[in-house]
């Protein structure tokens, strides 16, 4: 077989080229660390998912002191949690899986890019240095609303920064002449203590408590709210907990003596 | 009428030994040199300026190139 | 008196005629469908709701990419077993029976598709042509790609039986290029559908039709990639065929080298079902070390491409020099371009080199973050399948329709624009796509324009690449119209007598200098088999043992994957390194480095 002199330097600088790329991605993997998304997560059921502890209740979860995970679900047409919030410099790893068909966890503009597939768990580490809103979007057709699916993810810095939970217990009603109690429980997601206070402000009057709180910890602060605090010109009398920047409202009905169905303690919410 | 190739056109009659394909050699050093600039600028520039990128786990060994 | 192909085999022309009007018919249908996707997309015109999108796209997909497609193969096929072995197909009634299946085929998977437009018909299948469980189709629909695949399996009984009738009466004689040529894409397609033919019958069917209660996503998919990246060199093969036998004539020269054409075409037949898993290059659940692999096979599976341009366009060269060009680049002006077919096929080239480019960005591994199923991918294959496949099939036309009909082309003129405006249009659309996609707009979708993202742009805008990419749609979409007022106006015309004899081009460089190995089908059908074994029984195991077979229970099988990958990657070059040829010696210099980086990679 005789190849023309041309075509054998060209058949090298083919082999050049194939090999080139070949080391250049070798490169981007071994000298960069850019790692693929692989088969490290073990495998979860999808009809499970609420059951599940990584899944169970979609999340970020602070492991380390720059570091974070992410639990996401993708189900038809939308992201759990949305939006995702994570700190600046941190080293966030996403795990995301779909509840029903498969999608995908894009964030436009970035490199982070992954199919999400039932039944398998993908799993990304990025790092994210400096605030910023990120879109993301589902790239991999799943229905009629596959446009509509859409999420984001928010840096933001750090000293807006916090995995604090908060919950007030109130009451919907009070007896007209009655004290009321409002209990507010503040839960630290956080590996690192955190000092703050926790503010109740009702009727136009505002009370403060501190709280301190280890990582991890949780703590329930409870207000007397006075019947005096209580006599509004409205029977409805709104109130406000602040805790760093969540913020739960609610109101309380007081109800005039001789009214029937006396109020307990019903309302709950939860941010 | 649909005649593709005039037989009139053609002048000489070139055979195997006495070709050269100069002009695909010069051709196809150009693609080849578009290829590795194209190759480049989408590798170095696209992806990598295109951060944040998935990193292995443990190693930061994205820093340097990770930031802008 | 001409000697056209319908004066050689005038029962076998009417197949060829059957089949390409088959894929004209979808070609229309499926065009229609791309400007109104375009148009919608881009928020340029929308007449419908967002929903119906998804079934546009499905019809799309599947009419351009399958039924167009392998519609015209069969019956360039056809022709080219006819034709180069100088005898009629075996048996007339068996060809008509394969084209009928296919057209059955299509028909059935059709109805539950468009069914997906109307709801008072309770059927649809708007799955897209990749039917990713678990969204689900209509069991007709898996049913009608069963028919249709089937079809085409037989047709490849057909060219074989040609073949070894015509090599009992010559023993000793070298297989003639273009049957070559059709019989090597063949194997490869018979080794392809398996994993398709698997997915559907073992799964999708039986799951659509509620005997199976649910599928393991991961597995179906990864069965579907088995066969999704070899069909790719399915729409390939014939176009490069058509580069390497009818090019060189209509530039008035000779093929350069019948030797490398056929290393090219073994090349192919080994190397393209092994890589599917680069279509998979972020899906949770397959190893890292698995997807190195892939994209080692898939880089080297880069080399039968680059050696096509070289000895194509040296074949172009050499009609242009016996035409009178001279010079490095002044050659080019002696070539026929006021020829459409010609000039189509060259442009349909020119386009397949700019695709490499981006093949190969696809074809890398990591940076797939930055590409994967964003509208780069859309613009990557309107460049492959699109143009160098599309308009190299629409040019070829020109020259075909005269051959199977007996009548002349109705206008030259009008041909020669067209292939021009596809080119230019495709030019528009393409790289506005391409454009798009590394801003992270994603691909199969009706409404990119999202409340809580934005796409930014370095250069240009969102809006300037939408403008582009809508006006490049409606540049093909005239194209498409002149392309069929050709086709059918020649079926007006009466016959004539003077049209140019069948045939193809001579080589400059023969069969005779060809290694006799090179025919040897068997074993490179073997070697290929090897090789799928190698890439693919690991990465299957692996996700059986994760997900389970039909779903995600796990069933345990006694292999530990960790262990066994390397002496998967070991084996894998083991077997590379026994192909003859022009990639054997560097491929194994390079194997134990590789091997050892998919160790690191792992
Ligand atoms: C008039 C010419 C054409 C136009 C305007 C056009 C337009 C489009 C557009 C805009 C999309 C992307 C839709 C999306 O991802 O949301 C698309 C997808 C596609 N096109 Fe075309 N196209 C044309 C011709 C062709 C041809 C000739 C072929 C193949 C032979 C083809 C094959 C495909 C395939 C396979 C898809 C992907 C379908 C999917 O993602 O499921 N197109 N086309
Ligand atoms: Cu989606
Ligand atoms: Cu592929």
């Amino acid at each position: 077989m005789n190849v023309h002199t041309y075509e054998k330097l060209w058949l090298i600088a083919a082999m050049v080229l194939i090999v080139g790329f070949i080391a250049t991605i070798t490169y981007g993997s071994v000298g960069l660390g850019i790692a693929m998304v692989g088969d490290q997560q073990e495998t979860v059921e999808p009809t499970e998912l609420a059951d599940d502890e990584r899944f169970g209740e979609p999340r970020v979860e602070q492991i380390g002191d720059d570091e974070y995970e992410v639990y996401v679900v993708a189900q038809t047409f939308s992201f759990q949690p949305d939006p995702i919030e994570v700190p600046e410099n941190s080293q966030v790893t996403f795990h995301v899986t779909a509840r029903d068909v498969i999608h995908s966890f894009s964030l436009a503009g970035t490199n982070v890019n992954t199919m999400v597939i039932p039944g398998e768990v993908a799993e990304m580490t990025v790092e994210f240095d400096d605030p910023e809103v990120y879109g993301v979007v589902c790239n991999e057709y799943c229905g009629p609303d596959h446009h509509n699916m859409e999420g984001q993810v928010h840096v933001v810095p750090e000293d807006e920064f916090d995995l604090t939970e908060v919950s007030v217990d109130a009451p919907d009603e009070v007896d007209a002449g009655e004290s009321a109690t409002v209990d507010v429980t503040v839960e630290n997601r956080m590996l690192d203590g955190l000092e703050t206070t926790a503010e109740l402000e009702i009727g136009g009057e505002t009370s403060v408590e501190e709280v301190a709180l280890e990582g991890g910890e949780a703590t329930e602060v409870t207000f007397t709210v006075d019947p005096e605090t209580l006599e509004a010109d409205d029977s409805d009398v709104e109130w406000a907990v602040t805790v760093d920047d969540h913020e739960e409202r609610g109101t309380v009905t007081v109800i005039d003596a001789g009214d029937e169905d006396g109020g307990d303690d019903g309302g709950e919410t939860d941010e | 009428m649909s005649q593709s190739i005039d037989e009139s056109t053609q002048t000489t009659e070139i055979g195997h030994d006495e070709y050269d394909p100069v002009g695909t050699l010069a051709l196809i050093g150009l693609y080849f040199l578009i290829l590795v600039a194209l190759w480049i600028f989408v590798y170095f520039v696209e992806f990598l300026g295109n951060d944040p990128t998935v990193v292995t786990g443990s190693a930061l060994l994205l820093a340097g190139v990770g930031h802008r | 008196m001409s000697n056209t192909y319908l004066d050689q085999f005038p029962a076998e022309a009417k197949v060829v005629r059957a089949a390409f009007y088959s894929s004209f018919f979808a070609l229309a249908i499926g065009g229609l469908f791309g400007i109104v996707q375009t148009l919608h997309r881009t928020d340029v015109y929308r007449f419908m709701d967002s929903a119906d999108y998804y079934t546009v796209l499905t019809a799309h997909g599947v009419l351009l990419a399958i039924t167009f497609t392998i519609f015209f193969l069969v019956g360039v096929f056809t022709w080219a077993v006819t034709t180069s072995l100088d005898r009629g197909v075996e048996n007339l009634r068996f060809t008509w029976a394969w084209y009928g299946l296919m057209v059955i085929g299509t028909a059935m998977a059709a109805i539950p598709i468009f069914a997906g437009f109307t709801d008072s018909i309770d059927m649809s299948a708007s799955v897209l042509f990749t039917f990713y469980a678990p969204l689900q189709g209509h069991p007709l629909f898996y049913l009608g790609l069963v028919l249709f695949v089937v079809g085409t399996w037989l047709a490849g009984v057909d060219w074989f039986r040609s073949w070894r009738a015509w090599k009992a009466e010559h023993p000793d004689e070298r297989i003639p290029l273009p049957t070559f040529m059709v019989l090597t894409t063949t194997i490869m397609w018979y080794i392809a559908t398996l994993g398709v033919a698997a997915a559907i019958l073992l799964f999708l069917l039986p799951w659509s039709l509620g005997l199976i209660e649910s599928v393991n996503p991961l597995l179906t998919r990864t069965l579907f990639w088995f066969f999704g990246h070899p069909v790719v060199y399915f729409w390939l093969m014939p176009t490069y065929m058509m580069w390497y036998v009818m090019l060189p004539k209509f530039s008035g020269g000779k093929l350069f080298s019948d030797p490398l054409a056929r290393v090219v075409f073994v090349l192919f037949l080994i190397l393209s079902v092994p890589t599917g898993i680069h279509h998979q290059y972020l899906d949770p659940g397959i190893a890292e070390g698995f997807k190195f692999i892939a994209m080692t096979n898939t880089m080297f599976l880069l080399l039968p491409s680059l050696l096509t341009a070289f000895t194509v366009v040296a074949s172009m060269e050499h009609g242009a020099r016996q035409r009178g060009g001279t010079g490095y680049f002044g050659w080019l002006k002696a070539l026929p371009w006021r020829d459409p077919v010609f000039t189509g096929m060259a442009l349909a080239g020119l386009m397949f080199a700019a695709a490499g480019f981006s093949g190969m960005v696809n074809a890398g591994m990591n940076i797939n973050y930055l590409v994967h199923n964003t509208f780069w991918v859309v613009g990557h294959f309107h460049l492959t399948v699109g143009t160098a496949v599309a308009l190299t099939f629409m040019a070829v036309t020109y020259w075909f329709l005269p051959q199977i009909t007996g009548k002349a082309l109705w206008s030259r003129p009008v041909a020669l624009v067209q292939v021009v405006l596809w080119f230019v249009g495709m030019t528009f659309m393409s790289n506005a796509m391409h454009r798009a996609g590394l801003l992270g707009v994603p691909r199969r979708t009706a409404e990119p324009q999202y409340e809580g993202v934005t796409f930014e742009a370095a250069v240009g805008s969102v809006g300037e690449l939408n403008a582009q990419i809508a006006l490049g749609g409606v540049i093909l979409t005239i194209s498409l119209v002149l392309f069929f007022a050709n086709v059918i106006a020649t079926g007006f015309n009466g016959r004539s007598d003077e049209l140019p004899s069948n045939g193809y081009a001579d080589a400059l460089s023969g069969p005779e200098d060809a290694p006799l190995v090179l025919d040897n089908l068997k074993l490179w059908t073997a070697i290929a088999i090897v090789l799928v074994i190698f890439a693919y029984t690991f990465p299957l195991l692996s996700i059986v043992q994760r997900g389970g077979l039909f779903g995600p229970e796990v069933i345990t099988f006694p292999v530990s994957l960790e262990s066994l990958a390397p002496i998967a990657a070991a084996l894998e070059y083991g077997g590379l390194a026994t192909v003859d040829g022009v990639a054997s010696a560097v491929t194994g210099a390079l194997e134990p480095g590789r091997i050892a980086i998919a160790e690191v990679v792992r």
